[in-house]
């Protein structure tokens, strides 16, 4: 091998060791924190695109996926007190929400109380919109309010943008 | 054998681009790293942690908070008073935080009650600080009167015999942020926060760090 191409070769395997080194050191330390809060409770999971007629009622099956060990108020929590769970779509998106059918939440008791029984989803659930679009491309950012807790704690009440490309043909 | 310095001077290029590709990348990798981190610390700034306990039994919230004077607040009551945490010093003090829509608060609050009035002549309060606007904007008028009326109904129901006080995400970033409710914190008479807790425990539980509090 020339001598010139032994150090060229030398010279960048040290650097991609320093390089990987660093960012191994790097990793290593972000991976020992443990956070306290499972940020996202809930995530849209499809269609991120649909084709729909033009100016007519069209039902899109949105479908959300929410964290393992949480639960979310169903639309209809068992209690005032309760956040119900909402979709909504703002206006000047060339899409109109027409009207959202919610799934039936199951029925939950919790031990630390159990008199009181929550309406609730859990797992994967479907929200049936039923909307109308103009002609055209609109990606509309509809709005998933909820609230969330676990057995023994609740995180704040959100919202979270359901991003979808509704094409109007 | 004209081939060779030239094949030399084309090994070298490509040797030295490839050279400048990973400086490019090492220094971009670094300055993402370096900005993950500097939001990583910036979100997480006061933020606690939840400690398995051994053998599985309720976790334990360490919060950066222990050992630290609790951060100063005043804030309004249901009935427009202002309160402050200053006013209570030489009481030990549970800061709880909570919200309506809260299950496990819910359950809690009959036993901070009871807890309240068997320690208060000994020189111990609760301060019930109201978290229900999480998701309001300042400006929305009704969104916070529906808030104040859920408190007050609630408040009412259960006969709370201590100050509840509104507007609790005003003060939740001293407090490490209120991303899990309950969360309560427990002063002691110097105004030195001795324990915390997150999440639904036991009447028990809150009992011992109340008398944590007033010992310490």
């Amino acid at each position: 091998m020339h001598p010139l191409t032994k150090r060229v070769g030398t010279a960048v395997m040290v650097l991609a060791i320093g390089v990987v080194a660093a960012r191994g050191q790097g990793l290593g330390s972000k991976a020992q924190s443990r956070p306290l809060l499972k940020t996202e409770a809930v995530t849209y999971l499809f269609p991120e695109q649909v084709s729909v007629p033009a100016g007519k009622p069209s039902q899109v099956a949105l479908h959300f996926r929410i964290a393992q060990g949480l639960h979310i108020n169903s639309h209809t929590p068992n209690y005032e007190y309760l956040i119900p769970t909402t979709f909504s779509i703002p206006d000047g998106s060339g899409v109109q929400l027409d009207a959202a059918t919610y799934p039936a939440g199951s029925l939950m008791t919790l031990t630390y109380d159990p008199t009181t029984k929550l309406s609730v989803y859990t797992g994967e659930f479907i929200i049936q919109a039923r909307i109308v679009a103009t002609a055209g491309n609109h990606l509309v950012e509809g709005k998933l309010h909820y609230q969330a807790c676990d057995n023994n704690a609740c995180m704040p009440p959100k919202t979270i943008t359901v991003a979808i490309d509704v094409i109007g043909k | 054998m004209k081939a060779f310095p030239m094949r030399r001077n084309t090994l070298v290029l490509g040797a030295t681009l490839l050279i400048l590709a990973i400086f490019a990348w090492a220094g971009w990798a670094n300055w993402e790293y370096r900005r993950q981190e500097a939001e990583r610390l910036l979100s997480g700034a006061g933020r606690g942690e939840l400690v398995p306990a051994p053998g599985g039994g309720t976790p334990q919230y360490i919060s950066p908070l222990i050992g630290k004077t609790a951060p100063a607040f005043e804030l309004k009551d249901l009935n427009g008073n202002k309160v402050s945490l200053a006013n209570y010093r030489g009481k030990a003090v549970l800061i709880n935080f909570w919200a309506t829509w809260c299950g496990p608060c819910r359950v809690e609050t009959p036993w901070l009650i009871e807890l309240r009035n068997k320690y208060a002549a000994q020189g111990f309060e609760v301060l019930g600080v109201d978290t229900e606007g999480d998701d309001l904007k300042p400006d929305d008028k009704a969104g916070w009167s529906k808030a104040t009326a859920a408190a007050s109904k609630f408040v009412a129901q259960e006969k709370v015999p201590y100050p509840v006080l509104l507007d609790g995400d005003s003060i939740s970033r001293a407090y490490g942020g209120l991303d899990d409710l309950p969360i309560s914190f427990f002063v002691n008479r110097k105004g030195v926060v001795v324990t915390a807790q997150v999440a639904l425990t036991s009447e028990s539980d809150i009992e011992s760090k109340i008398q944590k509090a007033l010992n310490q």
